[in-house]
């Protein structure tokens, strides 16, 4: 095995939303192609987190960050950082599927059309199938590219979800709590897809559901009350968690 | 650990394996006693409860693999939940060998009382048993407690029953060879004791899995094996 390549490196990252101290103090390295979990009880912090790592916290007026976040080696809150072309390079899918009230193609097309990945339709088109074959869902849509995305069954328009945010060709990938809304078929399907997609990505996945993490995630990221708790190879944080609050909540003793 | 599950019938579940795990040793210990004892007192009658006894330990172990499959499925423990429930499955195991070594003494215990005793060898083997019972009922009582050093020093203990064999093994061969005619029952007394002693490397078995339940990690091996007696004559022929 070759060393893990860092991707992402937080050191002393603190979020504070008007007066509330929402994350403290969090140092964490994500490795390169690798699928990390974050998991924790609600409010704990792992969304707020992973919401730092394409700033869409900066949307939040009263939202403040503090410490440093880097990807690949460059600090993403530096003035000369453009959040839009970061979202690019960090994409994220959301808990809900929320296909644009658009055609499945242009789902996919509009970021790669407006960060101006393709010069022509016949590049576009590429981009599209790529995208659509990455999400495992080329198969299924290919003979109706032109119907609207919402017209697709819950499982099919969060993978359509995927197939859009892979489309702008990210180096991350944020997950957040993308198989809530999904029956067990189609989280099967997604979490193959996750498992695909860590070959290209560095993948961070925030989940409820122990089981899930356990199944896709090669590290494991615990948080409580807005602190990083513990973290370390999903295998040991699931046999032999090194803190007690890890282990309380792993095994279902604390909320 | 101490704290409960949020789910009060996930507690009631490993709360009843466990408690099938020390009836299980419970009723290897009085094995163990019953099949040295028949032996000390050439009691036929006992030897045979003995035998009969270890269906019971065989259906136990049987209960025990099942309700551990049960909590595997329908629970998907974790961490040290996790490690419960693998411990549960591997006590078992060691337990019902015990229970077959007890079984095999006894039957050995019904020939042996048809032949002429060998002096004090019974007596010795008896409190062989009674070492590894006492044992065994410290390692049980490291399990419920969660004691990792009361486990780590009963597997220490294990010296100590190798000895006692060891002594056995020469006993048994002086005996053979000062008359043929003991041959026969030797052999018989010499099984026995060896039974006792994989008795002892059993216990030292659970013992590693009570250090593996509490600290994650199965201990290095420390265990010294000095005594070299059963090995020294094919060694000075090498």
């Amino acid at each position: 095995m070759n060393t893990p390549q860092i991707k992402i490196s937080a050191r002393d990252v603190q979020v504070f939303y008007g007066d509330t101290h929402a994350i403290k103090d969090v140092d964490v390295d994500i490795e390169d192609k690798t699928v990390t979990a974050f998991i924790g009880p609600s409010g704990c912090g792992k969304s707020t987190f992973l919401r730092c790592i394409n700033r869409m916290n900066d949307t939040i007026d009263v939202a403040r960050v503090e410490g440093k976040i880097t990807l690949d080696d460059e600090d993403i809150y530096d003035k000369s950082v453009d959040p839009v072309q970061l979202r690019a390079k960090v994409g994220m899918v959301f808990q809900k599927p929320n296909p644009f009230p658009k055609s499945i193609y242009d789902n996919v097309a509009y970021g790669p059309k407006i960060h101006g990945l393709a010069r022509t339709k016949a590049e576009l088109d590429d981009v599209v199938e790529r995208a659509l074959r990455r999400a495992a869902l080329w198969e299924e849509a290919k003979d109706r590219l032109q119907a609207p995305g919402t017209g697709l069954s819950g499982g099919q328009q969060q993978r359509l979800c995927i197939a859009r945010a892979v489309a702008t060709q990210p180096e991350v990938l944020l997950m957040d709590e993308p198989c809530s809304a999904l029956d067990p078929i189609a989280t099967a399907q997604v979490e193959e897809l996750i498992d695909e997609l860590k070959q290209n990505y560095s993948v961070i996945i925030v989940t409820h559901s122990m089981q899930q993490a356990a199944r896709v995630s090669q590290k494991t990221a615990f948080f409580h009350l807005g602190n990083l708790v513990e973290y370390g190879e999903t295998g040991q944080i699931f046999t032999n968690p090194l803190d007690k609050r890890t282990e309380s909540y792993i095994t279902g003793r604390i909320g | 650990m101490s704290e409960q599950h949020i789910q009060s019938v996930f507690d009631r579940d490993l709360e009843r394996v466990q408690a099938l795990i020390m009836k299980m040793g419970g009723l290897v210990e009085v094995s163990i006693l019953d099949a040295v004892r028949s032996l000390a007192t050439r009691d036929e009658e006992l030897a045979a409860k003995v035998r009969a006894n270890d269906r019971k330990i065989d259906d136990l172990e049987e209960e025990i693999n099942e309700e551990a499959a049960r909590i595997i499925a329908l629970r998907a423990p974790t961490a040290s939940d996790l490690r419960t429930v693998l411990t549960v499955m591997k006590i078992s195991a060691n337990l019902e060998r015990m229970g077959d070594y007890a079984k095999n003494m006894a039957k050995r215990t019904s020939v042996l009382v048809q032949m002429n005793p060998i002096e004090g060898s019974a007596k010795s083997i008896q409190r062989m048993g009674q070492e590894v019972e006492e044992m065994l009922k410290n390692a049980l009582d490291s399990y419920i407690h969660r004691d990792a050093g009361l486990a780590t020093d009963v597997r220490q203990r294990d010296a100590e029953v190798d000895q006692m064999y060891n002594a056995l093994f020469r006993e048994f061969l002086t005996h053979m060879m000062e008359d043929p005619r003991n041959i026969t029952a030797c052999m018989h007394l010499h099984f026995i004791a060896k039974n006792v002693e994989r008795m002892g490397d059993h216990v030292t078995s659970i013992c590693e899995q009570v250090i593996y339940l509490v600290t994650g990690e199965l201990p290095e091996d420390t265990r010294s094996k000095e005594d070299r007696t059963p090995f020294e004559q094919m060694e000075g022929r090498e």
